[in-house]
Formats: structure tokens, sequence, C-alpha cells
């Protein structure tokens, strides 16, 4: 066990990943990831712009799983989130959390359709769906939290839903910005 | 009326309306878990203080190095408000304070000062930190 933990680690280094968090997610976690993860990237120099879009990705992912994971302990919402660096220069964030089989296809559709808008389909799209109010499937948020993301990215969104048993399926995604 | 003030805390920004000098400020990060509830006594005010107010001159600096989605949403409802407040006679004036090289919030500002017809909306750009 202790060993596997710094293969572990060089793994996640392998993967270009310097932060990883695997488990229950609180607002008050996500201001901490937030600010942690801006104070390194103002380290590194990064670009304003850079910094604001990464901890923006992070913040809407990590809300994500508060309101819609279907892995809870009471209150809290369990989840995985890593955020790395690729070689070719751009920062990424994957994000995961368990989702009830029934609601697998709506996401899949949704997703899908973001992934083959361009920058400016996805600006009018945000626009639209932020005078049309918030869906009903949306708990609070105003369903404008993928749009978001695939509008900061520098990619299409990547995204996958792995069948675990006859209620749940792992959902994944991957941002680069 | 009183004045509204809020400190901010890490996922929510300061408010400061003083209907006194007739400026309203809202300074910060927001995003809190559900931002309804943070924003109702907001807008509760703001209400109150449009229906209520003498003074013909309003001055509206919003400063948000960041917000998420649902908080943009609720800055929309609150521009579309100062709108039609302006649009039966207030001289508002919004000031959109972004930092410089964040050219998604410049953007954000571009956005909303194309939505709204009233209101005099500047985009005034800050240094980061």
């Amino acid at each position: 066990m202790l060993k596997d933990l710094y293969e572990f680690k060089k793994d996640l280094s392998r993967r270009g990943i310097f932060f990883c968090l695997s488990g229950p997610i609180s607002q008050n976690l996500v201001a901490e990831i937030g600010s942690t993860l801006e104070q390194k990237m103002n380290l590194e120099d990064t670009r304003r712009s850079i910094v604001m879009r990464v901890f923006s990705t992070v913040v809407e992912n990590a809300q994500n799983i508060m309101r819609y994971s279907d892995e809870k302990e009471e209150k809290l919402s369990l989840g995985i989130i890593a955020v790395g660096y690729e070689e070719d220069e751009h920062y990424f964030v994957l994000c995961g959390n368990m989702v009830e089989n029934r609601k697998v296809e709506r996401l899949r559709k949704n997703l899908t359709k973001l992934q083959k808008m361009n920058k400016h389909q996805l600006k009018e799209y945000y626009r639209w769906q932020r005078r049309e109010g918030p869906p009903e499937e949306s708990k609070g948020g105003a369903g404008l939290g993928f749009i978001d993301m695939a509008k900061k990215a520098s990619k299409p969104i990547e995204f996958d839903f792995k069948e675990i048993n006859e209620k749940f399926h792992f959902f994944s995604m991957k941002t680069v910005i | 009326m009183e004045k509204l003030v809020i400190e901010a805390t890490k996922y929510t920004p300061e408010i400061s309306f003083d209907c006194e000098k007739n400026v309203l400020g809202i300074r910060g990060k927001s995003y809190p878990e559900n931002t309804s509830v943070f924003y109702s006594p907001v807008f509760k005010w703001l209400e109150t203080y449009l229906d209520h107010e003498k003074s013909q001159d309003i001055t509206v600096n919003m400063e948000l190095i960041y917000f998420n989605s649902s908080s943009s949403k609720i800055l929309m409802d609150f521009c579309d408000i100062l709108d039609a407040a302006a649009d039966n006679g207030k001289a508002i004036t919004v000031n959109w304070v972004y930092e410089e090289d964040d050219e998604d919030a410049l953007e954000f500002g571009e956005e909303f000062q194309e939505d709204l017809e009233s209101v005099t909306f500047n985009l005034v750009e800050k240094p980061p930190g």
C-alpha cells in the first residue's frame, strides 16, 4: 500500500497531473482548491485569462459534482477532479462522478451538441440559455455550466460514460484550456 | 432606508449599496453554492431602493474578478432591473470593471453593454491582482 502510493503519484505526474482529489466535495473545499491553483499558476507566470479559465473550469466541474453526482453520503457529493498540464502547453481539467443510468442519454445528447458547436455558436447558445432560464433538472444552477466550459476550452470537451452496474454509469469529462 | 452592506467571503462578493451617495458596489468573486439564496436580499434591497429613491443619478460599480455560470444569470437579471429603471427616467451609470488581460471578463462586459439599452455602461480596465 505505502509503496503503491509513490507509484500512484508517479503515474499522475507521468500524465501531467499536478492536482488530484477523489472523494467528497464541499463548497469550502472548492474555494480552497481554486485559490491554491490560482497561486500555483501565478507563480508560473501564467497569463491572467488562462488562470481565470482554469479556475472557472475547476469551480464549474466541482459544483457540478456537488449538484449532480449520484454518489452521495448524506449531503456530501462524491467525485473526482484532476488538473494537469499537457506537453503542448495547455492546462486540462478532468472530472468524474457517478450518474444514474436514466440520466446518461440526456447528458450525452447535451454534450454532443456542444461538441459540434464552434466558438461563435457557443457564445450565442450561452446567451440564449441565460435568457431562457434554467432547465428543469438544473437543481439551483442556471443550466450554463457545460456551455461555459465549452466556451472557455481550446478544443471540444471530451466525455465518456462507463457502465458500472444496473443502476450507475461513471461519467467522465476532460476540458482542455 | 438603510445601506446594504454584506462582507465578502471566499466565494461571495462584497456588497456595498449606499443609498445616501447613490453608489452601489459589487466587488470580489461570486460562486456561492446557491446563488439565489445569496442574492435574494440584494434584489429585495435594490427593488425597494429603485421604488423609493427620489434621486435620479445612480452609479453602479461591478468589480467581479470571477463569477460562476449561475452568478452570470443573476448579474443579467440585476442589469435588466437597472435597465428598466433607467428606461423609466433614472440616470444610471454602470461601471464594469475587469482585470487587464482577462478577455473573458471583458467579453462578458461587452455582451451586457450590447443588451442594455437605457443605462450608461462603461468598460473599465484595472491592473490584475
